[in-house]
């Protein structure tokens, strides 16, 4: 097969330096609302909210503190896509459907961008202070149960964590990149099995990764709080986020010319039926943990929720029911919008943007004290969501900016696989 | 790890997956040799034996079942503070195993998993006879079974009406439309294979019979294509309930607020538990059968191999639910979350829990050796060690979280009385004398799906394809 043919269209380059334009300046907006915001709240001006107020109080909405949460949100949903990329990556190793052959360059692409993210996460150790109440030697000594968990919430363990999972994901995204590449100069059909038993170990590696991340990163914002399916709530969340834009970055490059042959109904038909898949698991484990919790009403557990029914956030966990789970899944119910690539990017956008705003669902109540405020926090709830949305757009702006670099590198498809005649065969059969 | 050392030698590499159905059979040969296992051979002597002995220990569940009606669930060592034990932990078994029929025959139907055809059939009756032992537990355990329509909500003159935000009235309703949509897969899978057997069949009785059972099928072109849309259909409907049934299971306890019980995680950890034990059994009863019945040409090694992988996966996330809870528990801080893991390790039950992580957690991870998974004799042993691994799960689940909760004062012990175990045993013989009921008078294998598998199957669609 000819391998200039599947090279990313010369509109990429376009694409690439506009990334990295939206990028800085939405990182700089978000720094700069930050800023006024920090600025609003420490005059303590009359008018503003007696719970804004309560919160400057509490030390939490300075600029840095809006900043990090904000950059926060941002850097939990890029890492998703990358850290689901490689997950999915390794099941498609696994299970050998024909779905994965036309998404393995995009996944790879993904996975190679960790280098980038380890970078991102640099400005998380600087924010630490402003981010994770455990990490202030004062609070935790005043605090018997945050005591209890400073052998596991500390500083340094939290950083060695961090470095920790990054090499993992790092390591598993190196090799399985490398041997694709090998695959695609020698045809060699053992690379296929190498990446197979990589898998195997990678996706145990990746579930045990994850959950931890998960609990360094998001759970411990609310440090008293606990939920044991957080870890695989936010698999499934990464997952759902690097399906939905792996389906994106393959409808967009079905519009142009070396890729619009390629593809066909049948392949996005897979890739809606996995869409739907994850719809629905990330619905179901974030459903069980709402009914065990609101079932059990034990204080320790039910001021999570609480945080989140009031003072507007009631409406944002409402949108994320509809956006994140009823709307995606009644549309991704219909055969025709899985097949129809114009459709199912739509749903697949939907999908990306109620990822963030779960995000923000999940992340910024944590330092918003509601608790005694029954009035109305929409002041704060929009800035959080001005300031979150704009991180978001800015450091997936940059990671754009390094994915399609990543894109460039390799054809668009793994042209040493032992199968791919046979997929892209199969496809142009069932067009008609 | 297995390297081939000749790079040119591609073929070796292809073919490292064996077939779904052994070289050389055709449409007839098929036919014949399942059909003839229930028409024409003779009854084979072990199959009179395996029968008599289960039907001897399903005697003895009649038996503890009559004197439980008689003098009450008293003769079971249920307690207080283990007000639950073995009836639901034989509940909970029972039902998991039952999960892998329904994943089988329905999940794998709509992925297009054509490995599933051979044992669906043989999965789905274990499903069925799997839920029937699990609902006499929970039926006997109201004490008047003769009264247990009271769970159902209808009009009546006592004034009564279902909790309906108690999980266990959820159970209700989940088991009993499991049962009916499984038994209702099973039979309409059956169909096409009851009519192969009326047409077959020299005796008349047995004519009779399965021409009543077939429902007039003729095989016409127009019975097929409402037969193939009514399948899928039902498959669609039983798949969501893999996941349901399970989930509800496990709120039955999450919803509490007892330590050990009161976790995020029960619903999706349940679910694994489920299938990993249910595929336990389905190894468990497939390796002797295709041994004894010489069925190796239709369940080859590789269906062996992908339950032993499928095991292996849920298998590992049935063990990160074990690590989850014990970091929580202690990541939690909280007094009663630690007690109760640590009364698990360390408590008089441990001896349950190290057990159960040996069986669930240490054995099974031979499987990622692929040695162990093309033996046959290993993962038969590792199918019985899952089984008893799960059934401790729930045993540890059970009775160390109950023992031992929030007061000392109200701490307690438990141990099962002899009725425990008689209730037990009693219903895998039930379970065993339907099970070989199901062998000798109905056809173990889809005959008509594993004709689709056949070379000539694949021919004449391909000449299909070719004229369209």
């Amino acid at each position: 097969m000819d391998t200039t043919s599947y090279n990313l269209p010369p509109a990429a380059e376009r694409w690439q330096t506009r990334a990295l334009i939206i990028g800085v300046v939405a990182l700089v907006i978000t720094a700069v609302i930050a800023f006024f915001s920090g600025s609003l709240t420490h005059s303590g001006e009359a008018g503003v909210a007696q719970g804004e107020a309560a919160a400057a109080a509490h030390g939490s909405t300075t600029f840095l503190a809006q900043f990090f949460r904000s950059y926060l949100v941002g850097f939990l949903f890029v890492t998703g896509i990358s850290v689901g990329s490689l997950a999915i990556l390794m099941l498609q190793h696994l299970s050998g459907g024909s779905w994965g052959l036309v998404i393995r360059r995009i996944l790879e692409a993904s996975t190679r961008t960790m280098p980038l993210l380890a970078l991102m996460f640099i400005p998380i150790i600087f924010g630490i202070h402003s981010l994770y109440e455990w990490s202030h030697a004062e609070a935790v000594a005043a605090d018997p149960i945050l005591k209890h968990k400073s052998l596991y919430l500390n500083v340094p363990f939290f950083i060695g964590r961090a470095v920790f999972y990054f090499v993992v994901w790092g390591a598993l995204a190196y090799f399985l990149n490398k041997w694709s590449r090998e695959q695609d100069h020698t045809g060699d059909p053992r690379v296929k099995r190498q990446m197979q038993n990589l898998s195997g170990p990678g996706i145990l590696l990746f579930g045990l990764t994850v959950t931890f991340a998960a609990v360094d990163w998001g759970m411990s914002l609310e440090p008293h709080w606990f939920s044991t399916i957080y870890g695989m709530l936010v698999m499934a969340a990464w997952g759902l986020t690097a399906m939905a834009f792996t389906i994106t970055a393959l409808v967009v490059l079905s519009r142009h010319d070396p890729m619009s042959h390629v593809y066909a109904p049948s392949h996005f038909h897979d890739l809606g039926k996995l869409l739907l898949a994850f719809v629905m698991i990330y619905a179901y484990f974030s459903f069980s943990q709402f009914l065990i919790i609101w079932s059990g009403d034990l204080p320790e557990e039910t001021s999570w929720y609480l945080r989140r029914l009031r003072g507007g956030w009631e409406l944002i966990g409402l949108a994320v029911v509809i956006l994140h789970f009823a709307l995606p899944f009644v549309l991704l119910l219909s055969r025709d919008v899985k097949r129809n690539a114009r459709r199912l990017v739509l749903v697949a956008l939907l999908v990306l943007v109620a990822r963030v705003v779960d995000w923000i669902y999940l992340i910024a109540p944590a330092s918003h004290q509601t608790e005694g405020h029954e009035q109305s926090l929409w002041p704060m709830l929009l800035l959080d969501f001005t300031t979150m949305f704009a991180a978001t757009v800015g450091l997936g702006g940059i990671w754009l900016w390094f994915f399609l670099r990543q894109l460039r590198q390799q054809p668009l498809l793994p042209i040493g696989a032992p199968d791919l005649d046979k997929v892209l065969a199969a496809a142009t059969t069932s067009q008609h | 790890m297995q390297r081939v050392t000749n790079p040119h030698d591609d073929v070796a590499i292809h073919r490292t997956s064996p077939p779904v159905i052994e070289p050389g059979h055709t449409f007839g040969s098929v036919t014949d040799k399942i059909s003839a296992l229930t028409l024409r051979r003779r009854t084979p002597i072990g199959w009179y034996i395996g029968f008599t002995l289960s039907f001897m220990v399903a005697g003895m569940l009649m038996m503890t079942i009559a004197y439980l009606v008689m003098t009450g669930i008293g003769i079971w060592g249920n307690n207080v503070p283990v007000g639950w034990a073995f009836d639901i932990i034989n509940f909970v078994w029972w039902i998991g195993i039952g999960h892998a029929g329904t994943l089988i025959s329905a999940i794998l139907l709509l992925l297009r998993q054509e490995w599933r055809t051979s044992i669906n059939r043989f999965a789905e009756a274990m499903t069925l006879f799997a839920v029937a032992s699990a609902g006499l537990f929970p039926l006997l355990h109201t004490g008047r079974p003769w009264l247990a329509y009271w769970l159902l909500p209808y009009p009546n003159t006592m004034g009564m009406w279902p909790q309906f935000r108690s999980p266990l009235m959820w159970d209700v309703f989940a088991v009993s439309t499991y049962a009916t949509v499984s038994a209702l897969f099973w039979y309409v899978g059956l169909i096409p294979d009851f009519a192969t057997l009326r047409d077959r069949a020299k005796n008349r009785v047995f004519q009779i019979i399965y021409g009543m059972l077939a429902l007039g099928w003729r095989g016409s072109a127009r019975h097929w294509a409402r037969y193939e849309a009514t399948y899928l259909l039902l498959a669609g409907l039983a798949t969501p309930l893999v996941l349901s049934v399970h989930t509800i299971v496990s709120l039955d306890f999450a919803v509490s607020v007892i330590p050990g019980w009161h976790a995020t995680i029960f619903p999706p950890y349940f679910v694994a538990g489920a299938i990993y034990a249910g595929f336990a059994m389905v190894l468990t009863l497939t390796i002797p059968l295709r041994r004894f019945y010489g069925l190796e040409d239709f369940i080859t090694v590789r269906h062996l191999r992908n339950m032993a992988k499928i095991m292996l996966a849920t298998g590992l996330i049935v063990a990160y639910g074990y690590m989850t809870e014990a970091f929580m528990a202690w990541y939690s801080a909280n007094t009663y979350e630690e007690y109760m893991i640590l009364n698990r390790m360390r408590g008089p039950y441990a001896w349950a829990y190290w057990s159960l992580i040996f069986c669930n957690v240490i054995v099974p991870q031979l499987l990622w050796v692929k040695r162990v998974r093309h033996s046959t004799v290993a993962l038969f042993l590792i199918s019985l060690v899952v089984s008893v691994g799960m059934w401790l799960e729930r045993f540890v689940i059970l009775v160390t979280s109950l023992h031992r909760d929030f007061l000392v004062s109200s701490w307690g012990m438990y141990s099962p009385t002899v009725f425990d175990w008689s209730m037990f045993i009693g219903t895998i013989g039930l379970f065993f004398t339907l099970l070989f009921l199901f062998i000798r008078f109905l056809p173990i294998i889809s005959i008509f799906e594993m004709r689709t598998l056949v070379p000539q199957a694949q021919a004449q669609i391909n000449e299909e394809k070719g004229q369209a």
